[in-house]
């Protein structure tokens, strides 16, 4: 199933999803459709993560309008929905015993019934996901007894076997190391060129700049900037953002975004 | 398969463990007459495995709701206003100077159970209804900690009732409130509690797992977690109730059980719920019927035996390496 197109319109969120919280952001447009990737990044608290949750239609919306393949989010069947979109989030509870594949596949064959849990086949898409999140050997061992890492690889692995072509993942990158940081892109990169669509919330700027074809910029203080890559991901933007200094470099044809001493570029003076 | 062959041990176990209930009686091993078989045996091996089924089903209930391996049905709460409500019934007909019926302390016990139930609702209806996006233990906690309190207030009726009882009446509260089967006869109301309840939620049970891992992105595959979380409590605080108003409150099945068959392999809700429900009722018809035979005439309190027994065996397993699955 090719991923429908995931629109909003107008958005604007608050924290908390209260009424009477702060206005995280204003204003936002952009639609999501099969084949691009988007990336989410800004400073801690900008609210990428209501913005995850509301795109999933898990958090209230402000003002604005989110419709997935042309119908509001809310009208939706949430049964239906789950067909469609996948959500990810930060934090994960484990508060049982449960091994790698077990955890895995939560989410797979939801409709199925107590019998299918009776016989622990081995289904050939598990193994397959695990397989190439690096997970095989791991795949009997308890969730509760991985690394960081590992358990986020996990998480990853467990969106995916949901089936759902649109994929809302909440920092999929934290606790990953720099090999398993480019093993997801190249994981999220082939989901999407088969067809598939992804938001993701990113820290790490390099990071971003490789998986994303488009970006949202949340600069904390209410505002969102929604856009092709390129336009988007600017030192200079993302220095005055970020509230550091941010140059970009350019690597054979890719932005390199490094971190210099000192406040942004643009407001650094020398007092004397 | 694992969980499979647990399943279908704990069964065959189930059914030897009945077959032991039915033959053991205090006048010695062996089949009874007729009288003695259907009036006092049987209907006792009953009540014994509904109480035990009901009370391993609600600890696996309040387990996956809480997010806690240690809650068991006695946190919510519910087994205390019991044990109040049927220590209030005896000292209320033991000044009347009557000697309570069974049916009366059953019905101080239900009516206990029902009052900390509604108590209990009352005061997280607004906190279970709350949207899914609250931080992942949030109300969890909110829901264990409402629960220990009414089960602190209770308690402290129970100590005041003890206060206040003659030593005549003193002997029969304290039995009860070990758990005992002695004289239990009446296995219609946990059977039904027991039958409600499983039907309430196994069908779902599924979702059950998805919300031990997170409200919001249970909410995300689809499952309506406020509805969800009310009935599970519900059918918890039932099954609890009724288990508590025919048995006593009998201690140690509904934490232990279900954790022994997580580490047996049965993990998934579908599985372990009816797991749960039969390996109880099992382990306090069998406990029950070495209660009653060890010592003969005498006949011990189940929940001392269950505890003599099941704690041992429970830390050994502890103290096992953890169980790898396959």
């Amino acid at each position: 199933m090719s991923a429908a197109p995931l629109e909003a319109e107008g958005l604007v969120l608050r924290a908390g999803g209260s009424s009477r919280g702060r206005v995280l952001f204003a204003g936002l447009g952009l639609r999501v459709v099969a084949g691009q990737r988007w990336v989410l990044v800004g400073p801690n608290g900008a609210g990428k993560s209501s913005l995850l949750a509301a795109l999933a239609g898990i958090f209230p919306v402000a003002a604005g309008s989110l419709r997935l393949g042309g119908v509001e989010l809310a009208a939706w069947p949430p049964a239906a929905l789950a067909e469609r979109r996948a959500w990810s989030p930060q934090f994960w509870s484990d508060p049982f015993p449960a091994t790698v594949r077990e955890t895995a596949a939560l989410a797979l064959g939801r409709e199925a019934g107590w019998r299918a849990l009776l016989d622990e086949h081995v289904d050939a898409d598990v193994e397959r996901v695990l397989d190439r999140l690096l997970l095989a050997d791991l795949a009997g061992s308890d969730v509760r007894a991985l690394s960081g890492g590992e358990r986020q690889r996990v998480a990853i692995a467990t969106a995916l076997l949901q089936g759902a072509p649109l994929l809302l993942l909440d920092e999929p990158a934290s606790h990953l190391d720099l090999a398993h940081q480019r093993l997801l892109v190249d994981v999220l990169l082939d989901h999407a060129a088969a067809g598939g669509s992804m938001v993701a919330s990113l820290h790490d700027l390099n990071l971003a700049w490789d998986l994303a074809s488009h970006v949202v910029l949340l600069d904390g203080a209410g505002h969102a900037l929604a856009g092709p890559r390129d336009e988007v991901l600017v030192a200079d933007r993302l220095g005055t953002v970020f509230g550091v200094a941010i140059h970009a470099l350019a690597l054979n044809g890719a932005a390199r975004f490094v971190v210099g001493p000192g406040g942004p570029a643009s407001v650094r003076e020398f007092r004397r | 398969m694992r969980a499979a062959r647990v399943i279908v041990a704990a069964a065959a176990i189930a059914v030897l463990a009945c077959g032991l209930g039915v033959l053991a009686g205090s006048s010695g091993f062996g089949v009874a007459s007729g009288e003695i078989l259907w009036t006092i045996r049987v209907p006792r091996v009953l009540a014994g495995f509904g109480a035990g089924a009901a009370l391993a089903l609600a600890g696996a209930l309040m387990q996956l709701l809480t997010r806690n391996a240690l809650a068991d049905p006695y946190v919510l709460g519910v087994a205390g206003g019991a044990a109040a409500g049927a220590l209030g019934a005896m000292l209320v007909a033991g000044a009347g100077g009557a000697q309570l019926s069974e049916w009366g302390v059953a019905a101080g016990a239900a009516l206990g159970a029902a009052a900390a139930s509604a108590l209990l609702f009352g005061l997280l209806w607004r906190r279970l209804s709350s949207t899914a996006l609250a931080p992942a233990g949030e109300g969890a906690t909110a829901l264990l900690l409402v629960g220990v309190m009414i089960g602190a207030g209770c308690s402290a009726i129970v100590s005041l009732i003890l206060t206040l009882a003659d030593e005549g009446q003193l002997r029969g509260m304290v039995f009860w409130l070990l758990g005992d089967l002695n004289g239990a006869s009446h296995w219609e109301i946990v059977w039904l509690a027991l039958g409600v309840a499983l039907l309430v939620v196994w069908p779902r049970a599924r979702e059950l797992d998805w919300l031990a891992r997170g409200d919001a992105w249970a909410a995300t595959l689809g499952v309506a977690v406020a509805r969800r979380r009310r009935a599970v409590l519900l059918a918890a605080a039932l099954a609890t109730g009724a288990a508590v108003a025919t048995a006593g409150a009998i201690g140690f099945v509904g934490l232990v059980v279900p954790h022994a068959l997580r580490r047996l392999g049965v993990r998934a809700a579908p599985l372990l719920l009816p797991a749960s429900a039969i390996a109880g009722g099992a382990f306090v018809v069998a406990v029950d019927a070495i209660a009653r035979t060890i010592v003969a005439p005498l006949q011990l309190p189940v929940g001392v035996l269950a505890a003599a027994i099941g704690v041992p065996t429970f830390i050994a397993m502890l103290l096992q390496r953890p169980v790898q699955a396959r």
